[in-house]
């Protein structure tokens, strides 16, 4: 049978059962209920796997175009779908990771009242992603970018009584915003200058000009929380865990790299470009590796720890490999969903407790949560031969052994370590140690609807890595050949920075209580970005903005140059006038004698 | 220059000095003021018949008419200032200054 026409046809099927619990109740006015939508998503999944095996089994690629827009004479936007190697297996691990996610939020949320409106924005949302996913061409994904916005503001206020959650949710818009204008300059200029919005038809021979690269580069910032537009991943923790674990780890999040990914032939010619992305991944993967350090609630941790790994997809980007990068997020995509569903477990069992200073002794109460937990931290520190080994390690490699900015290497590193000191700390003390909860939450684990989805992550990731990087052609050679210290130095900085975290819980576990120093308070401040840029820049706007309506235009065109300068004018020179007009008749007459006295001069 | 010319130009001196000067009574400008018109009358009178030209001739005419209404209107100024002030002192109308 035609291998591309199964192809087509088995994506579109995927897209078309994934539409159906969304439209449906829309035609027949009946509810479609919570499990039942995760069961469509389930057939999904299944389905989804046809494209991926075939996709990998022959490399066949298509492009689906379907309806077209005619815009104006030459420049039509059709709705063509891509189905390429990235496209087809995003499909299948976001429908995966989707599936687990929505059984766990059936356990998760099943106190909610709204319960199925909640699954519907989740179902939404993913259509979004599949959508942005599979474009082919800047408008769909344009169209998909904006519907993730919207369903990440509607998700992460969904309790919208909470003034911190509508904060949240507002931040989130306004930074997605300010990246939003890079992606519409790159349209724009895409379509002024190349009149196209297809992808295949921006690729430049010689070096593409480096405004479109910046818009796009700004776009990734807002989406993918680098650093400048990163405060608003730890703030949408305020939405409920499910949220957290499918738009703020896996999914959404990772738009911003792929976007960079889809468009990286413009890239890959442009020098600038690829520099810049290379220090803003360096610069954010520190930063939040950073912040991590000394953060206390266990959702931030796993925040950070997202947008650590976020920049080190964009340091990827940098060095010219976005197959790694993707790989990056499909090995990503498993550990950090899981994290965030053990998290959940752990979060529900003890009553509503967020803070880990306020947990300990979990291993012996939540064992299979607690083994999952740790086996997402190894997974997450690039333990050898889990998923993030393949993706993580590669990267490092191919960081150590190319000719970029040495200042973005060391960063990297760095992070690297801190990775696993902030890691190794969650896991400590959470699972170990005395139990510093109170004793009256009824904690088990024995539902198999909150079991079932996390076991499944974690076979994941531990299968994951090898699968996906066995089963894809690499588009470049990896480095082969490397001195030992060089192919070491992930592992060698992982271990000093697991030993260097068990010092330190050492420490508390003595008593010996931390002083402030300005590094503590760095970390714990989150580096000061957020009053920083959030007073200083609105302040800012708002000046200028009252200075411009109110000074420039009401007061000086309106009144200054018009009628009220006028009026001063004249009341100065009447001033000026009025103390030689004295009244007096003798002063009038000298003037007589004065011109006398001139006419006799010129006689 | 010439005799007439200096009669002239020393008749209008002193009568425009004597205006500037006389600080006390109003009617002694007034009295100035008709002498300056006077020089200037014989001036215009005179010019004509030295350039050996016609058309200027009706000028003093028209200065007589005007150095008329003028001295009407000093004098009824006179008589103003001497009904309401009780004298015609020009140190009066100093009572205007500001």
């Amino acid at each position: 049978m035609e291998i591309s026409l199964l192809l087509n046809t088995s994506m579109l099927l995927t897209l078309l059962i994934i539409l159906t619990p969304i439209l449906m109740p829309l035609m027949t006015m009946t509810p479609c209920p919570p499990t039942s939508i995760t069961h469509y998503v389930k057939t999904a999944f299944l389905t989804s796997l046809i494209p991926t095996t075939l996709f990998m089994y022959s490399g066949v690629e298509s492009i689906t175009s379907n309806w077209e827009w005619k815009f104006i004479q030459n420049f039509k936007i059709p709705i063509s779908l891509k189905m390429d190697l990235y496209s087809t297996t995003f499909l299948s691990i976001a429908l995966f990771v989707t599936w687990s996610i929505l059984q766990f939020a059936l356990w998760y949320m099943a106190s909610e009242p709204h319960i199925t409106k909640f699954f519907s924005y989740l179902l939404t949302f993913l259509a979004m992603m599949l959508l942005l996913t599979s474009a082919n061409n800047m408008f769909l994904l344009f169209i998909g970018w904006e519907g993730v916005g919207i369903m990440s503001f509607l998700l992460i206020g969904w309790w919208y009584a909470r003034a911190e959650a509508n904060t949240a949710a507002l931040q989130a818009i306004l930074y997605n915003r300010i990246g939003d204008i890079g992606l519409i300059l790159s349209l724009a200029w895409l379509a002024s200058t190349l009149n196209t919005w297809e992808i295949q038809q921006t690729i430049h021979h010689t070096q593409t000009p480096t405004l479109p690269l910046l818009g796009l580069i700004l776009a990734a910032t807002g989406k993918s929380a680098q650093f400048g537009l990163h405060p608003w991943l730890p703030a949408a923790m305020e939405g409920p865990t499910p949220v957290s674990a499918l738009l703020h780890s896996s999914t959404m999040v990772v738009a911003g790299i792929f976007l960079l990914i889809r468009t990286h032939p413009m890239l890959a010619n442009n020098q600038t470009a690829l520099t810049l992305c290379l220090c803003l991944g360096a610069l954010s993967t520190l930063f939040a590796a950073t912040c991590a350090l000394t953060q206390n609630d266990i959702k931030k941790i796993i925040a950070f720890s997202t947008s650590s790994q976020l920049g080190l997809m964009m340091v990827t980007i940098g060095l010219n490999l976005p197959q790694l990068a993707f790989l990056h997020i499909s090995t990503h995509a498993f550990f950090k969903a899981m994290l965030f569903l053990c998290s959940g477990s752990i979060i529900h069992n003890l009553n509503g407790e967020q803070d880990i200073r306020k947990m300990g002794g979990l291993q012996n109460t939540l064992p299979i949560t607690t083994t999952c937990l740790t086996i997402g931290n190894l997974a997450l520190m690039g333990t050898p031969f889990l998923a993030g080994f393949y993706s993580k390690d590669l990267i490092i490699e191919n960081l150590n052994t190319s000719y970029l900015n040495s200042w973005a290497l060391l960063t990297t590193l760095l992070a690297t370590s801190f990775t696993a000191t902030y890691s190794l700390r969650l896991t400590i003390m959470v699972q170990t140690g005395s139990t510093r909860s109170p004793s009256i939450s009824p904690i088990n684990e024995n539902n198999p609807t909150i079991l079932n989805p996390i076991i499944r992550l974690a076979i994941g990731s531990v299968m994951a890595g090898l699968i996906i990087s066995s089963l894809i052609t690499p588009s470049k050679t990896p480095p082969m050949t490397m001195p030992f210290t060089t192919k070491m130095a992930a592992i060698l900085v992982t271990a000093m920075g697991a030993i260097l975290a068990l010092e330190l819980s050492n420490m508390t576990r003595t008593l010996t209580t931390p002083k402030q120093n300005p590094y503590s308070n760095f970390s714990v401040s989150l580096g000061y970005f957020n009053p920083l840029i959030h007073r200083l820049s609105s302040t800012n706007l708002l000046n200028s903005g009252q200075k411009i309506a109110t000074q420039l235009i009401d007061l000086s065109w309106y009144k200054k140059i018009g009628p009220e300068g006028l009026a001063n004018l004249q009341q100065t020179s009447s001033k000026m006038s009025t103390s030689i007009h004295k009244g007096l008749i003798k002063s009038y007459l000298s003037t007589f004698a004065l011109t006398i006295l001139i006419i006799m001069a010129t006689l | 220059m010439t005799t007439l010319n200096l009669s002239f130009y020393s008749a209008f001196t002193l009568s425009s000095l004597g205006l500037a000067f006389h600080r006390t009574h109003l009617i002694s400008a007034l009295l100035c003021l008709e002498s300056i018109i006077l020089s200037i009358y014989v001036a215009l009178s005179i010019w004509p018949i030295q350039m050996q030209a016609a058309s200027p001739t009706l000028l003093p005419i028209l200065i007589l008419t005007f150095s008329a209404c003028e001295a009407g209107t000093g004098l009824a100024l006179l008589v103003a200032s001497t009904r309401t002030h009780g004298s015609d002192h020009l140190h009066n109308f100093n009572l205007l200054q500001c």
